[in-house]
């Protein structure tokens, strides 16, 4: 036994020596590749970048303005507004008895008082009848006079805060808590469910105590506190669009309000909701450095294959695995340096540099197989580009909804959010946000891994011939004769079990991806497509790797045993089937984070709460009712993969259809 | 030191190599020829451990081909030896010694020995920047720096000028002085000739021939004659028999007849028409008419001057072997060398 050990722990060490001497000479090369101007180049535009994105922090952080002093206004120090304008940084007061419309002022604050008032200078405001702002015909006169305006309004405001008797300045006080749906189906309802919906209504004497907390705001609570006779009321209802005054529902978020947070306290129409906007643009940042990782590391790796220069390493006695490990090491270095950075400079912890690895992991991964599929340095633009939109719209759309709903913690970035907002999250909710993406990442570099031999990496097959090679090389072929369980065929079936298995991390943030997107559509549209869409994506996850047996050669396709066939059809298709019911079960972690507590949960990952009265047996079988579902499924699709690629798209179609018609009655019953 | 055994290898549909045996000696230079698509680059990547056989096996210094171990004992030059061109010649090698767990001072002794060797000089250049010779030099240099037993040479010289082509021949042949097995692929069979003990001759997957290039020019070749004589031999009835071809080459007459009996035959011919013999010459057959009578077609470009073969389907499924296409007009060039250097 400690034989073995040292054994492993003795090529463990040889193969991180390995690693690591690929790793040094790969940042060696990379770094021979750029020459300085090119590397003074992009750090400039590193720089140029940061300071766009710095002044654009800072302008909503420390209220730097852009636009101040941009319109004089002419008014006298006696007038009612003169403080409301000079309190406004984009207003610049000019002594309004000697303004002049369109050449000494943009607009002029007339006050009219009553005859005989104001003889010695001061206007007392009982004196004043009326206040005109005369603006020039012009576009910037028009800007100034809604300048004037706002001005105005939040003066107002102010001194309404200010005001000690708060029931003299704000005789109806409104309680607003953001809760998360919990209820069924509601005409006109997101899936997201009500979040500004409900409010505590309450009379006078609220200090304000039950309000959310601006860029800090608390999440759905799930209270679901009721309450009526306030503006904020009508739960479940929606206003998409708006979103800004606390009415029930912000499917598109207003970044209005204070310094970019929700605006919590005030008039009804001041009141957004706690969309953390300085957070996410903090968080963004972390994003920002993948997409030039990528770039290098894409060009190392199709540089490798491109006129076979990569060639001699595979005759060298290091593995595979090694030989990308190693090429991979120093763009995950540099990924981890930059992120530990960031978040020093954001003000993030570890939890930043957590919850960034698995999107770098996953930047990488990604960037791995599609230079490994890319047929050219143009194909692996679209790659690359490609990677960037859809893991930065997976990250960061989601994190978009970070205080609103739990639905947010599907994408790692809003740990992100959460760590620059303070904010404690739980292990459970660490692991449910980033283990998809880092065990997706593993396996994207499994994928990678298989093309990565010389048959594979130096041959201009189309991309989708190569995914299917890459899968192809996982399963191994089924046994014509034998015992129905031999050796041969148990192993075989279990490699389709476990590849299929494989794609659960994808299923799942696939899934998670198109309940993000429908988020925000009525329920009445994004249900039934939500229930369509993933039965797609579970019956293509099944069958896409039998389709790839099949098409690969590895499971015959015998022209003259056609009974032969079908049963190597069937037998995959059970043995996926099972491969997937099995992994399907881990994404029981949701559970761990109440997703679904959300209606929209339920109908993407199945819930059978409620159910526990029901006998033993009626339990069973709604337990085992997804696995007959696969089985069935995945055998109809396995007999259509065994017979072309258009029998293949015809039994996934009908496969799709059976297994969209399951979900509606699983939803049905939930 | 290397054992091939009832090798094949499939690609989908297409055998580029069926049933395929052949054994190789120590400090053997063991030579594979054929057209494009006969199925040498694939069984030279099947040798070095680069493509797994479909059926048969292979083993290398006691090695299983697949055994990661065996590549210690091996060093491998592509068709092609596309280098990292951001790196130095010198980099480049150190690299690889690393790789194969060299202790630097000794990587570097190698490394200087086999550029001092190769006569390669810019040695601290930028790879992208020196010529195709040197960068086949340097991968040259790249397959030593192991120290392997076995040399498995996949058309080295290919694409190569005169010049760099007989320095590359010539390394090879003193590899065989320091004990090396090498095994050396070419579709210029003057290269293979020059170089190599025995060979095998494949054409589409299988080997057609095989043994010392002597004993199949014996096997598969004949010796002919040239008789040059003053004036042209009057046409009688024994030379047609003898199908003698008579050129005019400058002011004299060349005969081409296939055995001294007819030599007999044209010189008294030629003393019938007046004139007399001026010299005899015999010509051996060279490998490539020994391809020719083997495989009946020429080698691609050989006698037609086409860049390449147009039909030579086979390449289209042997990965392996399609990049040797476009070399054809370098090859003919080097190929007329050889024709008259064998004569």
């Amino acid at each position: 036994m400690t034989d073995r050990l040292r054994r492993v722990g003795r090529r463990l060490a040889v193969g991180v020596r390995r690693v690591l001497r690929v790793a040094r000479w790969e940042s060696a090369r990379a770094s021979g590749g750029v020459d300085r101007r090119t590397l003074a180049a992009g750090v400039a535009l590193l720089v140029v970048a940061g300071g766009v994105v710095g002044v654009g922090v800072a302008t909503g952080v420390a209220g730097l303005d852009v636009d101040g002093d941009i319109y004089r206004v002419g008014v006298d120090d006696g007038s009612p507004y003169a403080d409301a304008i000079e309190d406004a940084p984009s207003l610049r007061p000019v002594p309004g008895g000697t303004a002049s419309l369109g050449d000494a002022a943009d607009a002029v604050v007339v006050t009219v008082v009553r005859p005989g008032a104001g003889d010695d200078g001061a206007i007392d405001s009982g004196e004043v009848e009326e206040v005109i702002v005369r603006a020039s015909d012009t576009r910037k006169g028009e800007a100034a006079a809604a300048s004037v305006r706002e001005a105005v309004e939040a003066h107002n405001e102010r001194l309404m805060r200010a005001e000690p008797n708060r029931t003299a300045a704000f005789p109806v006080t409104v309680t607003l808590r953001y809760v998360g749906r919990t209820t069924g189906i509601d005409d006109g309802a997101t899936l997201g469910g009500s979040d500004g919906g409900s409010a505590g209504g309450s009379d006078g004497g609220s200090d304000g105590g039950g309000e959310t907390g601006g860029d800090g705001g608390a999440s759905g609570d799930g209270g679901g506190g009721s309450g009526a006779g306030t503006d904020a009321s009508d739960p479940g209802s929606t206003d998409a669009g708006t979103g800004s005054s606390g009415d029930g529902g912000f499917a598109v978020p207003s970044i209005g309000g204070g310094a970019f947070g929700a605006d919590t306290v005030g008039s009804p129409g001041s009141i957004t909701p706690p969309f953390p906007f300085t957070s996410l643009l903090l968080a963004f940042v972390f994003l920002v450095p993948m997409n030039f990782l990528i770039q290098a590391y894409g060009s190392s790796i199709l540089d490798e294959r491109t006129n076979r220069r990569g060639e001699p390493l595979l005759v060298t006695p290091l593995s595979a695995a090694e030989i990308v490990a190693g090429k991979t090491l120093p763009y995950a270095a540099a990924a981890a340096v930059v992120t530990t950075l960031i978040a020093l400079l954001v003000g993030g912890g570890a939890l930043s540099v957590v919850a960034v690895a698995p999107i770098a992991a996953a930047f990488l991964g990604a960037t791995f197989v599609g230079a490994m599929f890319a047929r050219s340095f143009k194909e692996l633009t679209f790659v690359t580009v490609g990677v960037s939109v859809l893991l930065t719209t997976y990250a960061f759309v989601p994190a978009v909804f970070t205080n609103v709903t739990p639905v947010a913690l599907v994408s790692p970035l809003t740990l992100v959010v959460f760590d620059l907002q303070g904010e404690a999250v739980s292990a459970g909710e660490v692991l449910f946000s980033t283990a998809p993406m880092a065990v997706g990442a593993a396996l994207l570099f499994g994928l990678g891994l298989g093309v990565y031999r010389e048959e594979d990496m130096f041959s201009q097959k189309p991309v989708t011939r190569k995914f299917l090679d890459a899968l192809a090389v996982r399963l191994s072929p089924v046994p014509a004769g034998g015992g129905i369980l031999s050796r041969d065929r148990r192993r075989a079936l279990g490699s389709v079990a476990l590849l299929t298995a494989c794609t659960i991390p994808f299923v799942f943030v696939a899934e998670l991806l198109a309940v993000a997107v429908l988020f925000a559509l009525p329920i009445t549209v994004s249900i039934p497509v939500l229930l369509v869409t993933i039965a797609f994506i579970e019956e293509v996850a099944k069958s896409v790797g039998l389709y790839a047996g099949f098409e690969r050669g590895v499971f015959e396709r015998s022209d003259g045993d056609g009974g032969g066939t079908l049963r190597v059809a069937l037998a995959v298709g059970l043995a996926s089937g099972t491969g997937f019911f099995l992994a399907e079960k881990v994404t029981a972690v949701v559970q761990a984070v109440g997703l679904t507590d959300l209606f929209l949960g339920r109908a993407a990952f199945g819930d059978v709460t409620g159910l526990s009265g029901l006998p033993p047996v009626a339990l069973a079988a709604l337990f085992f009712a997804p696995l007959v579902l696969h089985v069935v499924t995945t055998g109809a699709a396995g007999v259509g993969a065994s017979r072309g690629r258009t029998a293949y798209a015809l039994a996934l179609t009908a496969a799709t259809l059976g297994h969209a018609a399951y979900n509606v009655g699983v939803v049905s019953l939930g | 030191m290397i054992e091939v055994s009832g090798l094949r290898k499939t690609y989908g549909d297409f055998a580029a190599v069926v049933d395929s045996d052949f054994a190789v000696d120590d400090g053997e230079v063991f030579g594979i020829v054929g057209p494009n698509g006969a199925g040498k680059t694939t069984t030279l990547k099947v040798i070095a451990g680069l493509v797994e056989p479909t059926d048969g096996e292979v083993t290398v210094a006691g090695f299983d081909a697949s055994d990661p171990e065996m590549r210690r004992h091996l060093g491998f030059l592509p068709e092609e030896s596309p280098l990292y061109e951001e790196m130095t010649a010198l980099s480049y090698l150190r690299f690889f010694a690393d790789l194969y767990d060299v202790p630097r001072e000794v990587a570097d002794e190698r490394i200087e020995a086999a550029l001092d060797r190769l006569e390669l000089d810019h040695r601290e250049r930028r790879l992208g920047d020196v010529s195709k010779g040197m960068k086949r030099k340097v991968a040259i240099a790249r397959s030593l720096v192991n120290d392997p037993d076995v040399l498995v040479y996949d058309e080295p010289a290919s694409g190569l000028d005169p010049v760099t082509t007989n320095s590359v021949l010539a390394f090879t042949r003193e590899l065989r002085e320091t004990g090396k097995t090498v095994v050396f692929s070419a579709h210029n069979l003057y290269h293979v000739e020059s170089v190599c003990d025995r060979v095998v001759v494949m054409n589409e997957g299988r080997i057609v021939a095989r043994g010392s290039v002597d004993g199949i020019r014996e096997r598969h070749g004949e010796t002919t004659y040239r008789v040059f004589t003053d004036v042209e031999p009057t046409a009688t009835p024994a030379l047609d028999d003898l199908d003698a071809t008579t050129e005019e080459v400058g002011d004299r007459f060349r005969t081409t007849v296939p055995s001294m009996d007819a030599v007999a035959a044209v010189r008294e011919a030629v003393t019938d028409a007046g004139g007399e013999v001026v010299d005899i010459r015999s010509r051996e057959p060279s490998l490539e008419d020994v391809f020719l009578d083997i495989v009946g077609r020429p080698m691609p470009g050989r006698y037609t001057g086409d860049s390449g073969d147009p039909g030579d389907s086979g390449d289209s499924g042997d990965p392996g072997d399609s990049a040797g296409d476009g070399e054809a007009d370098e090859n003919g060039e080097t190929r007329a060398t050889a024709t008259e250097a064998t004569e």
